[in-house]
């Protein structure tokens, strides 16, 4: 879920780790705030089982990035984009059907597309706990959008 | 159900809790920055998945009452927070306790299975066992990785996802 505009492997390997970091956290933190408003207006009760951890794992997602930059020297100061933030507003929306908020999340992550965040922790050969902890945050968005398709498929079949 | 829900919830909470404690020891004193790395993440995922049965918990109108027992809890505290422990032979502990992939979700996968009537908490479940066989097969991966090394050498940021 990094923003558009990732820097560049020319610039220096901590700005550029910094700048990551900090556009991740920001994209984590405003995903989880969006799925507490899914949530809250879900009518699926086993979605919201799922999106439950989804949201409680983007939040951790977004300490343990803002934690990292910090430590790397660095302080939070990244805005999402025009883009994620109306994704954000649609994810929380009250009228938008479940369904279509689904669609539309997993249409900003094609089933084939490779990973921002896995490439971004394969280039990081100089820093092996930001790079391990990027893999391992990964595997949780691997994890929860295999869900997502699931149930995308259940809701799909059952509704025709 | 309702019984076996809210007993294994509550034990979960509180073994989640713990591992959380032991978990930050052991970063404090990981030697391989690789491996800090993936116990800060599983860190994390561990204390979410603790207040995700604390709330799951109280939704069902059970009190949260299960906690380790303080000589356990202490005991692993101190072995995975000492310098002195390696870190290949910590990790072999927790292994040690997974023989296989499926060892370390097959409580929750059997109990999510059925929950028919209470789909909420079986995709909880469902999404939480996800996280905790992720922990084990990055572990495993990091693990193998070491051990290929011999303990020599530069060792791996992340897992060899092929071991």
């Amino acid at each position: 879920m990094l923003r558009d505009g990732a820097p560049t492997e020319r610039e220096a390997p901590r700005a550029h780790v910094i700048e990551a970091l900090d556009a991740f956290q920001a994209a984590e933190r405003a995903g989880g705030d969006a799925m507490a408003r899914w949530i809250a207006v879900c009518r699926q009760p086993r979605l919201r089982g799922g999106l439950r951890v989804i949201r409680a794992r983007d939040l951790q997602h977004a300490a343990l990035a803002e934690a990292r930059l910090r430590a790397l020297g660095g302080a939070p100061a990244a805005r999402i984009s025009r883009e994620l933030a109306g994704l954000c507003g649609v994810i929380g929306h009250p009228e938008i059907s479940d369904r279509s908020k689904l669609a539309m999340l997993l249409g900003r992550f094609p089933a084939q597309a490779p990973s921002p965040l896995a490439d971004l922790a394969r280039r990081l050969g100089g820093d092996a706990e930001t790079q391990a902890l990027l893999e391992t945050i990964n595997d949780d968005e691997v994890v929860a959008l295999e869900w997502l398709r699931e149930m995308s498929r259940v809701l799909e079949r059952e509704d025709g | 159900m309702t019984d076996d829900v809210v007993r294994f919830l509550d034990d979960f909470r509180a073994a989640e809790s713990a591992s959380v404690e032991v978990l930050r020891a052991w970063i404090d004193v990981c030697q391989l920055d690789g491996l800090r790395g993936g116990l800060r993440t599983i860190a994390g995922r561990e204390a979410a998945h603790a207040v995700l049965a604390a709330e799951r918990l109280a939704e069902l109108g059970a009190p949260a009452t299960a906690s380790v027992p303080e000589e356990v809890r202490a005991a692993a505290v101190a072995r995975f927070g000492s310098p002195s422990v390696p870190d290949e032979e910590k990790i072999a502990l927790v292994l040690a306790r997974y023989p296989d992939d499926a060892s370390s979700t097959r409580e929750i996968a059997a109990l999510a299975a059925r929950l028919a009537d209470d789909p909420e908490t079986r995709e909880l479940l469902r999404l939480i066992a996800e996280g905790e066989a992720a922990t084990v097969a990055w572990l495993r991966a990091y693990h193998a990785g070491l051990s290929r090394r011999g303990g020599a050498g530069r060792p791996p940021a992340t897992p060899d996802r092929g071991a």
